[in-house]
């Protein structure tokens, strides 16, 4: 499918720090990332995990973190994801969240900020993890 | 001219221009390309507008039925069960007040009232820029001063 043949301006240059939230749950998935926006953050959205690689993956945008849910349908999952943006993105962040409890204790191997957000999360709590892990990586 | 206000406080012409505008139209940008969705949307933040996503006709219908929104924007071509011209027409006749826009990824599609009714339909592949000018004479956003 062709893509429309301009790229966003205000990508390059632009101070803002750039969150993907990954969420199959649309309601979810806009409330989050509605809080972003206000909280000052450039936000994309990816609907699964396949969705998410093809914008990271995009020339045109920039990702710094990677917001995630765990489950979601399709052939990877949150932690396929989280995997593959170690090998293809070391310098993104990520942050996985899940509804169970046991997807929260596999999570705090893969996540650098410890254990996962276990849902139902307040928005507050993802701005926090955000800020922990941008400034953590800043100071690489 | 210059006028008094009730408070006394003169009045003209820059006081007027400088009063707040109405809330920025909501727009929902329903898109399977994540892409696509992603640089449209971005290019309408960039321009004032409220947007949010949907990938699906499924996630589309969620957020309507959450969300007031004044204009949508929908590709014809979208995955699932529901493509993006059913959708536009069920909405069609449920959400008069609602602004359409349609986008099509074939070049050559024929004339189709029951869809040209509901809104002008741009072509892909488009620049972002045209579907903000389009966006913008859909809603004569913003305001006239």
């Amino acid at each position: 499918m062709s893509t429309p043949s301009t790229h966003i301006t205000a990508e390059a240059g632009s101070s803002l720090q750039t969150v993907l939230v990954v969420e199959d749950e649309v309601l979810i998935r806009l409330v989050i990332a509605d809080y972003l926006r206000e909280c000052g953050y450039r936000v994309h959205e990816a609907v699964n995990a396949e969705e998410a690689v093809a914008i990271l993956e995009s020339p045109e945008v920039s990702v710094d973190v990677v917001f995630s849910d765990v489950e979601m349908p399709g052939s990877m999952d949150g932690f396929g994801l989280a995997r593959w943006v170690r090998a293809n993105k070391p310098g993104t962040q990520v942050i996985l969240t899940s509804g169970a409890e046991r997807s929260a204790d596999i999570a705090a191997t893969l996540c650098e900020a410890g254990p996962l957000l276990e849902k139902p999360y307040p928005s507050q709590d993802v701005v926090d993890r955000i800020k922990q892990l941008t400034a953590k990586a800043k100071r690489f | 001219m210059r006028e008094r206000t009730a408070s006394g406080a003169r009045m003209n012409a820059a006081s007027v221009t400088a009063l707040p505008r109405r809330t920025p139209p909501s727009i929902l940008v329903v898109e399977g390309d994540a892409r696509v969705r992603c640089l449209v949307s971005d290019e309408l933040r960039g321009s004032g507008f409220k947007v949010l996503e949907a990938g699906s006709a499924d996630e589309a219908l969620a957020v309507l039925d959450a969300v007031r929104i004044e204009l949508l924007f929908i590709a014809l071509d979208l995955p699932g069960s529901t493509n993006g011209a059913e959708m536009a027409r069920h909405l069609g006749a449920r959400q008069r007040a609602m602004r359409v826009i349609l986008a099509s990824a074939e070049p050559d599609r024929p004339g189709d009232p029951g869809l040209d009714d509901l809104g002008p339909l741009i072509r892909k592949p488009y620049l972002a820029s045209q579907v903000v000018d389009l966006v913008m004479r859909s809603l004569n956003w913003p305001d006239p001063p």
